[in-house]
């Protein structure tokens, strides 16, 4: 989409057309979904706060700076419905799966052939604690300190959790490496008992719809 | 090694996952979803943007109400006291006067002083420092003991003057031009001579204080309250500023309802027409007016509506009930002539409790200033729904209360 042609767009939305509002919803859908799907435990729960985020926009338009870059702008809606939905399901996030993480052995994770269907399943299987803390600190490049005070958590918290999120990060890759010699952790035709038993949910969901469709 | 290791993980997923390989197909259900939501949003949109316009107003009615309530006793009385006083100089204008006749409510007793001051009108001694108030016992030189009564009440009173001196132009005893050109003598009222008596029970006014039963968060909040305010019996002409100080609690029972009680102290000077006063003593020289000053305890129990809730900034409006423990009241008695003998003042020191007296009205607009704390502003109005204190007074009161607010569970929502 062309920079003249988006701007169009939001000055319709400033509007309050729907028509642009639509265009641009389709527009960023891809992109919006993307985040909110790194930050959610599923497609639905994304999608919803994905809208959430949407609706901020729309209804928030007016403040956006037409000078700088929109794609920021949304991307930081997006990041911020979804601590926000973080912070609404706080309990949840704290009281499941609170098991001390296992130690993992080191191995090259790196040249694992994994494919961002396979390692957005793996982000999304952690609880969401951990899910949150790892997306602002390993994706979108906060600091500890910055991230405490986004949640409203220690310090110390926010790296226990991230070292946690990795713990499980590993162990995943790992058994999906022992379990599938293949080249898709996604292939799903040959797992063994205990990566189905970790993915299970989605990965069926995820072979069967390239990872969002239920 | 470790860290490389973190590090490299990271960056396996930051690298992957920024950048979608397939992204996630457009959903028509989705946009569906978020087009209901904005539906929903306009047409609330459409209400919520009256709501602060009719929100104000309500709090400016209600402020309102306070002295509009009090207005027309005070036209009432004045106009008819006024004319009285007319009347009665037709048929005794030498004099002196006939105090009681004139007086609206009767008091035999009333004599002297009046009396005294409506034959000095005629020859005029020295005005002095009258106060408008003073300037209406002009015309009611004959309304010796009514006129204390209106003239407390200032602003009309100085209508009342008009009229009276107007009514009294055709008087032929009076000669009206002396009557007007001569400056009126003032009644004292203010410099009322106070003879100390011991009596009578002066119905304490129902002093609302700020009930403040704005909710900052719809579970449990904590208030600390300071209220100016103004207190009248029967006008906020006479009023006199009180203050209130205390702390409230409330908590939310359902999304928009709040439900607020406190403790609030409040100290509360009035100043009104001996009428109102009701005592079983009978006073050798009524005075003109009575000055109270009471101190209670405020217990409000109030429900609030909120009406409007949008980023920080809340509004609601809300009753209830006062009651309401009497600390001490002490009332001073002023009298039209300085010589004249009577009580000058009179102390209940005794505590007493009424209980849901006081009728609470208001409106609250909240501001949240961050998570925890928030501050208030509340107008409101307090309307007696029994007579109240040892002289049985109905005591109004409207203010503003100004709030700090700390939200007790903010913790469970960031």
């Amino acid at each position: 989409m062309g920079e003249e042609e988006l701007h169009q767009l939001i000055r319709g939305c400033i509007k309050q057309d729907r028509k642009c509002q639509k265009m641009l919803y389709k527009a960023f859908y891809g992109f919006s979904m993307s985040i909110c799907l790194r930050y959610a435990g599923n497609r639905d729960e994304a999608a919803e706060v994905m809208n959430q985020g949407f609706f901020k926009v729309f209804t928030h338009i007016d403040s956006y700076d037409i000078t700088r870059p929109f794609k920021a702008w949304l991307g930081k809606i997006m990041m911020n419905v979804s601590i926000d939905f973080y912070r609404a399901n706080l309990k949840m996030a704290y009281t499941e799966d609170l098991e001390s993480a296992e130690h993992v052995s080191d191995g090259d994770m790196v040249d694992k052939n994994l494919n961002y269907n396979d390692l957005l399943a793996m982000v999304q299987k952690l609880p969401q604690a951990y899910r949150t803390v790892f997306n602002l600190f390993a994706i979108e490049g906060y600091s500890h300190e910055e991230i405490g005070a986004m949640l409203n958590i220690n310090v110390g918290t926010s790296k226990s959790n991230l070292h946690k999120a990795r713990q499980k990060l590993k162990l995943m890759i790992l058994k999906a490496d022992s379990g599938t010699n293949s080249n898709n952790y996604n292939n799903g035709t040959n797992y063994n008992t205990s990566i189905v038993a970790i993915n299970a949910t989605s990965m069926n969901g995820v072979f069967l719809n390239k990872g969002f469709r239920e | 090694m470790n860290k490389e290791n973190d590090k490299g993980l990271d960056n396996l997923f930051k690298k992957k996952l920024e950048d979608p390989v397939d992204q996630a197909g457009y959903k028509e259900e989705d946009w569906a979803n978020l087009e209901q939501m904005l539906d929903k949003h306009k047409k609330r949109r459409g209400i919520i943007y009256w709501l602060p316009i009719i929100s104000s107003v309500a709090a400016l009615l209600l402020l309102f109400l306070g002295w509009w309530n009090f207005r027309p006793q005070v036209v009432h009385h004045n106009p008819k006291n006024g004319f009285l006083a007319v009347n009665h100089h037709k048929q005794s204008h030498t004099g002196t006067g006939d105090g009681p006749s004139r007086q609206p409510i009767n008091q035999k007793h009333f004599q002297t002083n009046n009396a005294d001051y409506a034959i000095n009108t005629t020859i005029n001694k020295s005005p002095r420092a009258s106060k408008s108030i003073i300037k209406l016992s002009v015309a009611g030189s004959r309304r010796n003991s009514t006129g204390p009564i209106q003239a407390v009440t200032t602003g009309k009173a100085t209508r009342n003057e008009d009229e009276a001196l107007l009514a009294e132009s055709p008087v032929p005893v009076f000669e009206s031009e002396q009557f007007i050109a001569v400056p009126v003598n003032p009644i004292y009222l203010q410099n009322k001579n106070t003879n100390p008596e011991t009596n009578a029970a002066v119905p304490e006014n129902v002093k609302i204080k700020a009930g403040k039963q704005a909710a900052f968060r719809p579970r449990f909040a904590l208030s600390v309250l300071a209220a100016p305010d103004i207190n009248g019996v029967g006008s906020f002409q006479e009023s006199k500023v009180g203050t209130n100080v205390g702390l409230l609690f409330s908590a939310g029972l359902f999304k928009k309802f709040t439900i607020s009680t406190g403790v609030l102290y409040s100290d509360k000077p009035y100043l009104t027409a001996f009428e109102n006063y009701h005592t079983q003593y009978q006073f050798p020289v009524n005075p003109v007016n009575v000055a109270a000053n009471c101190q209670m305890l405020d217990i409000p129990v109030n429900i609030g509506y909120q009406v409007y809730n949008k980023h920080q900034n809340k509004i609601s409006i809300g009753t209830g009930l006062s009651s309401y423990i009497m600390l001490h009241q002490s009332f001073t008695f002023n009298y039209a002539n300085p010589y004249s003998t009577g009580p000058s003042n009179f102390n209940v020191p005794n505590s007493s409790g009424y209980f849901f007296g006081v009728l609470n009205l208001n409106a609250t607009y909240e501001r949240q200033l961050n998570s925890k704390v928030g501050i208030s502003f509340q107008p409101y109005l307090k309307l007696p729904l029994t007579n109240i204190g040892y002289s049985q007074v109905r005591l109004q009161t409207t203010g503003v209360a100004v709030g700090l607010t700390w939200n007790l569970n903010s913790f469970s929502k960031p």
